[in-house]
């Protein structure tokens, strides 16, 4: 259970975040929309601390997360697979090796059963064959696929997604979000997606927090986001769904 | 006007506390060190291992260089020539050796440093290590400073024996002075704390390159454009800042 | 073949080890594989010694200076040095400080003692030279010569004095003893005219050496300024010693002039053997002094140490 409660954050004079409160309660998959630059990804890096917020809390499993040591923090943290915007490969390392490195940083796991693993994440986002390639040799949607199967590597209890099907082609992000609705329902994983795609939302959500101008607009059920009459939330829905139907 | 007077007072201060709050935590996350060990290994090859060839070019040089400017200062036939060997050496032991693989590593290692994480920083990869729960200040720049001070002193050591090297087999061949009267002169003004002071100031140079590098690449902003400036910035501070405890040591220490 | 980051930085860093230990070795005059053997030395005057100086026998470097101190108790100066272990520094080893201050170039000297001697421990203390240089052995001999020979002179006078009360007693057997005199005072003349020769050519072998020096000096014509000022500095010195030398010579010559003059008178002179004794013994020491001198400059003439430059 993670619950932000009333925070702001500004950078320098500019206020991103206003007043944000949203909860997102065990098990269940949050689709977080808004425009680009509304505050997402600001708001995605409060979940795990990454920002500090300037008043209000953020608690997950209870514990405020700007109150305790770093040392705690950290281990708050290992409960998080964080799928970057950009995907944040470490680019010294191959593909391979990327997803191996929670394995072998966190685990005692040996060689072999690594290599299992970092196999099976690559298989399951279609990447089988990339291990060996560096990050610079891979096209951005490869990229941020890898980084996806490095963010599932540890199997943690909470997932975020910054916008994970951005950038894919169609056929792709389907498998993408296959693959985000099995996490969530076999492994009984928290889901937190970051997007502005709404097939994905409808796809895998069971909820959905609309941010607008920094603020939290509008929060609710899917069934309650196709009910509702609120007009920016109507514009911005519809905005995708001409591109849907374009596309 | 008055806020741009206080800025200026102001800003380096806050620098140099942001600095010490890095180094603080960073010394904080030694303790963690047996995690990044193998990053530690790595980044002695990189800064270390890796860099001999281009330290002992210059040192070379910088030898040969000193030996011949030496000759050509001494005119006079009543000064012995192992005169040159007495020179070239201590000026290699005391200031060369660890100033000249302080200048070149703070181009080599101390860009490499601050690009490598300013590129980190401005592509959220430093992001994506604390959101998995590691420290990436123990991470990335423990095993860069640690490598640093582990390496500078092998690389100094280095340095001097090419330059001096360098310096005797030009002095040789050149027909300054033969090698037997240049060491000969190098042995009789000897002075067993030169090479102590040597090693002293390269672990300094050493701490302050890589840490300046990390300090500049950690809290980059900006871009590319970011990273680019941060590492002009490292490069640059880095020599400064050598200099000047250059300067501090000599004065405190000789 | 890929060797693994350990393995290359293991590499480097021993290598770098080696290197820098071998290099202080062998920079410190040490024995690159052997331990060392230090020894101390104690001096009035560190000359201008100071740590990594060389250390040499017999003009070989053998090792060197650790560190010149004040000892707190004795107010000496120590002098801790390291010397290759197998150089037989045995019992009797005496050092000096030799070289010349004003170029940097200052060393220690080691004369070993007899090779059949016990070898001094590690850490043992060796002796200052008893040399010394020749300005202060001079310097301290010259009041030492004259005093003997006002000594001399007042017995003289004291003899004269007695010759002359006995040569008043008219019952005196003055006639013997005049005979035996005369035949005693033609032996001791001889004597002592032989001893004249001898005191000139110790003085003409002190101007030779000094043209020697002269010569040497004009060779190197080019030679600093301040080298011959100093060397100047230092022939001054040394002919104001001749002069001392000369001085002391000339009150010998005014002795040996009286003793002729008072030829008949001196018939007590005779019995008074002691007084021949210690002239002669004066003038042998005189003699070894400067036969000394001659043959081994460099120990008595710190500041002559320049010398050994041409
Ligand atoms: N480190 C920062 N320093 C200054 N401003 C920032 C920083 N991070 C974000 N911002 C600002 O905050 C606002 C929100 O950024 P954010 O990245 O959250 O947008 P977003 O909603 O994720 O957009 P997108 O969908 O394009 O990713 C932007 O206007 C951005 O300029
Ligand atoms: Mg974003």
């Amino acid at each position: 259970m993670i619950s932000v409660t009333k925070v702001n954050k500004s950078f320098n004079d500019k206020h991103v975040l206003k007043d944000v409160s949203v909860d997102i309660p065990e098990g269940e998959t949050i689709a977080i929309i808004g425009r680009s630059g509304s505050g997402k990804s600001v708001l995605m890096k409060h979940l795990i601390g990454l920002l500090s917020p300037d008043s209000g809390t953020v608690t997950v499993d209870g514990i405020d997360i700007n109150a305790i040591t770093y040392a705690e923090l950290r281990r708050v943290r290992r409960n998080f697979g964080v799928l970057f915007q950009g995907g944040a490969l470490f680019d010294s390392m191959n593909s391979f090796e990327n997803v191996a490195f929670p394995l072998r940083t966190f685990t005692e796991m040996g060689e072999p059963e690594i290599e299992d693993v970092v196999k099976r994440c690559l298989a399951m986002v279609e990447l089988e064959d990339v291990g060996a390639k560096l990050p610079s040799e891979l096209s951005g949607g490869m990229q941020k696929r890898v980084a996806l199967a490095r963010a599932v590597a540890l199997q943690p209890r909470y997932i975020i997604y910054d916008e994970p099907t951005s950038g894919l082609d169609p056929e792709t992000s389907n498998t993408i979000d296959e693959l985000i609705r099995n996490l969530a329902d076999q492994l009984n994983v928290t889901s937190i997606v970051v997007t502005h795609d709404m097939h994905s939302v409808l796809n895998i959500a069971d909820r959905a927090a609309f941010i607008y101008e920094g603020r939290m607009h509008w929060t609710g059920t899917i069934d309650e986001l196709h009910r509702s009459d609120d007009q920016v939330l109507k514009a911005f829905v519809t905005a995708n769904e001409y591109k849907i139907g374009l596309s | 006007m008055v806020k741009q007077t206080l800025d200026i007072v102001l800003n380096p201060l806050a620098t140099l506390g942001r600095y010490s709050r890095l180094l603080f935590h960073a010394f904080g996350a030694v303790a963690e060190l047996s995690i990044y060990r193998k990053n530690l290994w790595e980044q002695m090859v990189k800064s270390g291992v890796d860099s001999i060839p281009i330290v002992c070019m210059a040192a070379g040089f910088s030898g040969a260089v000193s030996t011949v400017q030496t000759a050509y200062q001494l005119v006079t036939p009543l000064i012995p020539r192992s005169t040159i060997g007495a020179i070239v050496v201590p000026s290699m032991i005391l200031e060369l050796g660890a100033v000249v693989t302080g200048f070149i590593l703070a181009g080599r290692v101390g860009a490499r440093i601050a690009a490598e994480l300013g590129t980190m920083r401005v592509t959220e990869q430093i992001d994506a290590l604390e959101s998995m729960g590691l420290n990436s200040i123990g991470y990335l720049i423990v095993p860069r400073v640690l490598a640093g001070i582990i390496m500078f002193p092998v690389l100094y050591v280095a340095a001097c024996f090419v330059g001096i090297g360098s310096g005797m087999l030009i002095g040789d061949l050149g027909g300054f002075v033969p090698a037997e009267e240049f060491l000969v002169g190098a042995r009789e003004f000897f002075q067993p704390f030169d090479p102590i002071f040597g090693v002293i100031k390269s672990i300094v140079f050493g701490f302050l390159i890589t840490s300046i590098s990390c300090f500049k690449g950690y809290y980059t902003q900006g871009g590319a454009e970011g990273v680019g400036r941060s590492t002009t910035q490292a490069a640059v501070a880095s020599c400064v800042f050598l200099l000047l405890a250059d300067l501090v040591l000599a004065a405190t220490l000789l | 073949m890929k060797f693994s980051n350990e393995i290359k930085v293991g590499l480097t860093i021993i290598v770098a080890t080696v290197i820098f230990i071998l290099g202080v070795r062998y920079f410190e005059d040490l024995p690159l594989f052997d331990s060392t053997y230090d020894l101390v030395a104690e001096f009035d005057n560190a000359g201008g010694l100071i740590g990594g100086n060389i250390v040499r026998v017999n003009g070989v470097v053998v090792g060197s200076v650790e560190d010149v101190y004040i000892s707190e108790a004795t107010g000496k100066v120590m002098v801790e040095f390291h010397v290759d272990p197998n150089i037989p520094v045995t019992e009797g080893t005496y050092a000096t400080i030799t070289g010349f201050d004003a170029l940097g170039v200052v060393r220690m000297d080691l004369v070993l003692g007899p090779a059949d001697g016990p070898k001094i421990p590690e850490g043992g203390m060796i002796a200052a030279g008893t040399g010394g240089d020749l300005m202060s052995d001079l310097t301290a001999q010259a009041p030492e010569m004259l005093e003997d020979v006002s000594s001399v002179v007042d017995q003289l006078n004291g003899v004269l004095a007695e010759t002359n009360a006995m040569l008043s007693a008219p019952d005196s057997d003055f006639r013997q003893t005049l005979t035996a005199a005369r035949g005693s005072v033609e032996q001791i003349e001889g004597l002592l005219a032989s001893e004249r020769d001898r005191i000139a050519s110790i003085l003409s072998n002190t101007d030779s050496l000094t043209a020697d020096l002269n010569a040497s000096l004009g060779e190197d014509g080019e030679a600093v300024a301040a080298l011959i000022a100093q060397m100047e500095e230092t022939m001054a010195t040394l002919n104001e010693d001749l002069e001392r030398f000369q001085e002391t010579n000339e009150q010998l010559n005014e002795l040996l002039q009286k003793l002729n003059n008072g030829e008949g008178t001196l018939g007590l002179l005779i019995n008074d053997s002691s007084m021949y004794h210690r002239m002669d013994s004066t003038l042998s020491g005189l003699n070894g002094l400067i036969a000394d001198f001659q043959s081994n400059p460099g120990r008595y003439l710190k500041e002559m140490k320049i010398v050994d430059l041409f």
